[in-house]
C-alpha cells in the first residue's frame, strides 16, 4: 500500500495484536464462566482482524483464507459449542481459585516481561512489519499456559488452551506471514476437533463425578 | 523399483487405514470387523516392505510432488508401526471378542474403537513419512485426538480422568512444539523466501548450516518440551502411568510400543536440522540429561509400584530416557544404540502388556499383591510376562541387554555432551548403573511374585489356545533372536539409519 508508510502499518498491526494480550488480561481477571467465551470470541475476532492487517498491507492473500476460518471456527463455533455446555452443566462461576486474582494479574505481567526477554535476541533478525508481535504471540502463550495451570473448572482450562493456541496463530501470522495454507487448514481443523472433544468430554466428566470441577478427578493416585 | 510401484506403496500406506477405518463405522458384526482390520493392516505391512527395499536401494524416496519424504530413519519407524500393529491386530481378535462376551462393550461401540484405532494408525503413520514438519506436527496432534477416547473407553471414573489428563497435558505440550515449528519456519524463510515448502524436511535439510543459531535454539527447545511431552520424559510424565493403566492392552501396548517412538522420531528430524547450525553439544546435551534425569527417576518409581500396568509404564519412560540418552550422547555406537532400543523396546512392551491384558482379564485387578500362581493360571501368559519382564531389565538373553550395552558403552567412551560434565568424567555412567540395578530388583521382585506362588482357589485355571497367543510367541522369539544373532540386513538398515542421524 504505498499511500500508507510501512511505518504507520507496523503500529497499526501492533495495535491490533496488543489488543489481543489486552483480552488475555481480562481473561484471567474474570470469574463468570460466560464472560470468559465471549472474552475468547473477542480475542478470536481480533486475531482475525490482525490477521486480515497482515494480509492487506503485504498482499498475502491466503492469510485471509486463515482469517475467515478464525472468524467462523473461533468466533462462531467453538463459542456456541461452549456456551451450550455451561448452559447444560449449569455451571457459571468459576468459585475456587488456586491463585487469587490480583496476583494471577501481577504474574501474568511478569510472563509478558519474560516473554518480551526471550524474543528480544531474535526479532532484530526479522524485517517484516509484524516483528514485534511475535513477544505478544509468546506472551498470549505463556499467559494460557499459566491459566491452564491456575483454574480448576474444566471449561476454563479449554478456553485457556483455545487462548494458546490464537497466541501460537498470531506468531505464526506475524512471525512468518503464516504458515503454508496446508499447515493452517490442518492446525484449524485440529483445534477444532480438540475442542469438540473437550466439550464431549466436560459432559461425560459431569455425567461421571457430577462436577466439573478437576480437584475432584483424584482417583489416580501414586 | 519405479516410482511407479512406489507412489502405489505410499498410497496404500496412507489409505489401507483411512479406508478400513471409515468401513469399520459401518459394519456391524465383530468378525468382519476384525477381517477388515487384519487386511488393512497387513497392506500397511506389505506397503512398508516394498517401500523399506527401495530406500534400501536408492537412499530415500519422495513421492506425491515431495509431500511424502523417506528415508532409512523414517523406515525403521515405519517397520515398528508395521511390526507393533500387527501384532496388536492379532491379539485383538481374541481380547476384544472377550470384552463384548463379558458386556464390557456393546458391540456397536466395537465399531467405534476400530474406528479410532485406525485413525490413531493413520496419523502415525502419517507422522512418519511426512515431509513438512507443519504436516507432521498436524499429525501427531491428531494421535492425542484419536487416542483420547481410545485411553477412556471403558467409560469408568478412573478412565475418563486418565482420558482428560492426557488430553490437556499432551495437546498444551503439543501446542508449545508448534511454537517451535512457528520459529523454525521463521528462520528458514529468513534464508528461503517466501515459499510454500519451506517448511519441508528435504528443503531444511539443505539451507539447515545457513539457518540462524539464536532462532534455532530457541525453536529446539521449544520441540523438545513439546514432543518430550508425547514422548513421556521427566517432568513432562504425569499423564503417562494413569493413560497406561486405564486404556484397554492393546491401546496400552500401541501408546507405549508406537506412539512413544513417533515423538521420538519427530524431536531426531528436527535435531538433524538444529545440529547442522548449532554446535551439536547443545542438543545433544540436552537430550542426554533428560534422557538421564527420566532413567533414574522412572527406575526409583519402579521400586514403588503396586500396579503392574503401572509398573510398565514408568518402565516405559525408563527406557525412552535410556534412548535419549543413547541419541543425545551420539557417535555411531550412541545412536544405533538408541534406534535399535526403539526397536526393542517396542517389542518388549508390547509383550509385556498383551501379558498384562490377559492377567487383567483374568483377576480382575491391577494390584500386584492379587496376582499369584501364574504358573498354573495362566500358564503361556506367565512366561510372556517373564519373557518381557526380564527383557525389560536387559538380562542377557534379551535383545534390549544388547543396546542398553551399546548406550553404556557409548555414554562411558564419551561422557556426556553439554557443558555440563568435562569428558572422561564417570559419573553418569555410576548413575545409569545404579539406577538400572535399581530397577532390576524392583522388577524381578514384583514379577517373581505374580508368577510364582500359589494359585487362588476361587480362579479358573489353564489357558485356552487363541489366536491372541500367535503375536505373544512371535515377540518373544524375535526378544531372544535379535540379541543372537541380528539378521545382516536388518543391520545394514538400522546403520544406515544411524548415519542419517550423524552426517553434519
Amino acid at each position: 500500500m504505498s499511500w500508507l508508510s510501512p511505518h504507520i502499518a507496523t503500529q497499526i498491526v501492533d495495535f491490533s495484536s496488543a489488543m489481543l494480550l489486552l483480552t488475555c488480561f481480562a481473561i484471567v481477571a474474570q470469574r463468570r464462566l460466560s464472560a470468559c467465551v465471549d472474552l475468547f470470541a473477542l480475542q478470536s475476532l481480533f486475531l482475525a482482524m490482525t490477521a486480515a492487517l497482515v494480509a492487506f498491507f503485504t498482499g498475502t492473500r491466503h492469510i485471509y483464507i486463515a482469517a475467515a476460518l478464525t472468524v467462523v471456527v473461533k468466533v462462531i463455533v467453538i463459542p456456541r459449542v461452549l456456551k451450550g455446555v455451561i448452559e447444560r452443566l449449569n455451571v457459571t462461576r468459576e468459585l475456587v481459585m488456586r491463585i487469587n486474582i490480583p496476583a494471577s494479574l501481577l504474574i501474568c505481567g511478569a510472563l509478558v516481561m519474560i516473554a518480551f526477554f526471550i524474543t528480544q535476541p531474535i526479532i532484530p533478525f526479522g524485517h517484516l512489519l509484524t516483528r514485534d508481535s511475535l513477544a505478544i504471540a509468546l506472551a498470549i502463550v505463556l499467559i494460557g499456559f499459566f491459566t491452564m495451570i491456575s483454574r480448576q473448572k474444566a471449561v476454563t482450562q479449554l478456553i485457556a488452551f483455545l487462548v494458546m493456541e490464537n497466541g501460537l496463530f498470531l506468531g505464526a501470522t506475524a512471525a512468518t506471514y503464516g504458515m503454508p495454507l496446508i499447515v493452517e487448514l490442518g492446525v484449524f481443523f485440529d483445534v477444532l476437533v480438540a475442542a469438540l472433544i473437550a466439550g464431549i468430554y466436560t459432559n461425560r466428566l459431569q455425567d461421571a463425578f457430577d462436577s466439573v470441577d478437576t480437584t475432584h478427578l483424584t482417583e489416580l493416585k501414586e | 523399483m519405479t516410482g511407479f510401484t512406489i507412489m502405489i506403496a505410499v498410497g496404500l500406506l496412507l489409505l489401507a487405514p483411512l479406508t478400513a477405518g471409515w468401513l469399520s463405522l459401518f459394519i456391524k458384526s465383530s468378525r468382519w470387523l476384525h477381517v477388515t482390520n487384519l487386511i488393512s493392516i497387513g497392506t500397511l505391512v506389505g506397503a512398508e516392505a516394498v517401500i523399506g527395499r527401495a530406500v534400501f536401494l536408492q537412499g530415500s524416496v519422495t513421492a506425491f510432488a515431495d509431500i511424502v519424504y523417506i528415508d532409512a530413519l523414517s523406515s525403521v519407524i515405519l517397520f515398528i508401526i508395521g511390526t507393533v500393529g500387527l501384532a496388536c491386530s492379532l491379539y485383538m481378535r481374541s481380547y476384544m471378542d472377550e470384552q463384548v462376551a463379558r458386556g464390557m462393550i456393546a458391540p456397536n461401540r466395537l465399531s467405534l474403537f476400530f474406528f479410532l484405532f485406525h485413525m490413531f494408525l493413520l496419523a502415525m503413520v502419517l507422522a512418519t513419512v511426512a515431509n513438512s514438519l507443519g504436516v507432521q506436527w498436524v499429525a501427531i496432534e491428531a494421535t492425542t485426538l484419536a487416542t483420547t477416547f481410545l485411553i477412556a473407553f471403558w467409560r469408568r471414573r478412573e478412565s475418563l480422568e486418565a482420558g482428560w489428563k492426557y488430553l490437556i497435558l499432551c495437546s498444551v505440550g503439543i501446542s508449545l512444539a508448534l511454537f517451535g515449528v512457528v520459529l523454525m519456519y521463521y528462520s528458514s524463510l529468513r534464508v528461503l523466501g517466501d515459499v510454500s515448502s519451506a517448511l519441508n524436511i528435504t528443503q531444511l535439510q539443505q539451507v539447515a548450516a545457513r539457518l540462524d543459531p539464536h532462532i534455532l535454539k530457541l525453536a529446539f527447545v521449544f520441540l523438545f518440551v513439546g514432543y518430550g511431552t508425547k514422548v513421556g520424559l521427566v517432568p513432562m510424565h504425569s499423564w503417562l502411568p494413569d493413560a497406561y493403566t486405564e486404556a484397554p492392552a492393546p491401546v496400552a501396548a500401541m501408546l507405549a510400543g508406537v506412539l512413544e517412538t513417533v515423538a521420538v522420531y519427530a524431536i531426531l528430524r528436527c535435531r538433524g536440522i538444529a545440529d547442522q547450525a548449532l554446535s551439536p553439544d547443545f542438543t545433544g546435551g540436552l537430550l542426554a540429561l533428560f534422557g538421564l534425569i527420566s532413567f533414574a527417576l522412572a527406575a526409583f518409581f519402579i521400586l514403588l509400584q503396586h500396579n503392574y500396568k503401572r509398573l510398565f509404564a514408568y518402565s516405559s519412560i525408563e527406557h525412552m530416557g535410556l534412548a535419549m540418552v543413547g541419541f543425545g550422547v551420539g557417535g555411531p555406537l550412541g545412536t544405533f544404540g538408541g534406534l535399535f532400543h526403539l526397536v526393542n523396546h517396542a517389542f518388549a512392551k508390547s509383550l509385556a502388556f498383551f501379558a498384562a491384558g490377559n492377567i487383567h482379564r483374568r483377576f480382575k485387578t491391577v494390584e500386584i499383591d492379587q496376582v499369584r500362581g501364574l504358573t498354573t493360571v495362566l500358564p503361556w501368559s506367565a512366561l510372556a510376562l517373564l519373557i518381557s519382564g526380564l527383557a525389560l531389565t536387559a538380562l542377557p538373553p534379551f535383545a534390549l541387554f544388547t543396546s542398553e550395552m551399546q548406550i553404556i558403552t557409548a555414554l562411558g567412551s564419551s561422557g556426556l555432551p553439554g557443558e555440563w560434565t568435562q569428558p572422561g568424567t564417570r559419573t553418569p555412567v555410576v548413575i545409569l548403573l545404579l539406577c538400572s540395578v535399581v530397577a532390576f530388583a524392583g522388577f524381578l521382585y514384583r514379577i517373581t511374585g505374580m508368577v510364582w506362588g500359589p494359585a487362588p482357589e476361587d480362579i479358573v485355571h489353564g489357558e485356552q489356545w487363541s489366536i491372541g497367543h500367535i503375536p505373544i510367541i512371535l515377540l518373544g522369539a524375535m526378544l531372544v533372536g535379535f540379541c543372537m544373532t541380528l539378521p545382516a540386513s536388518f543391520r545394514q538398515f538400522v546403520e544406515m539409519a544411524s548415519t542419517l542421524l550423524l552426517s553434519r
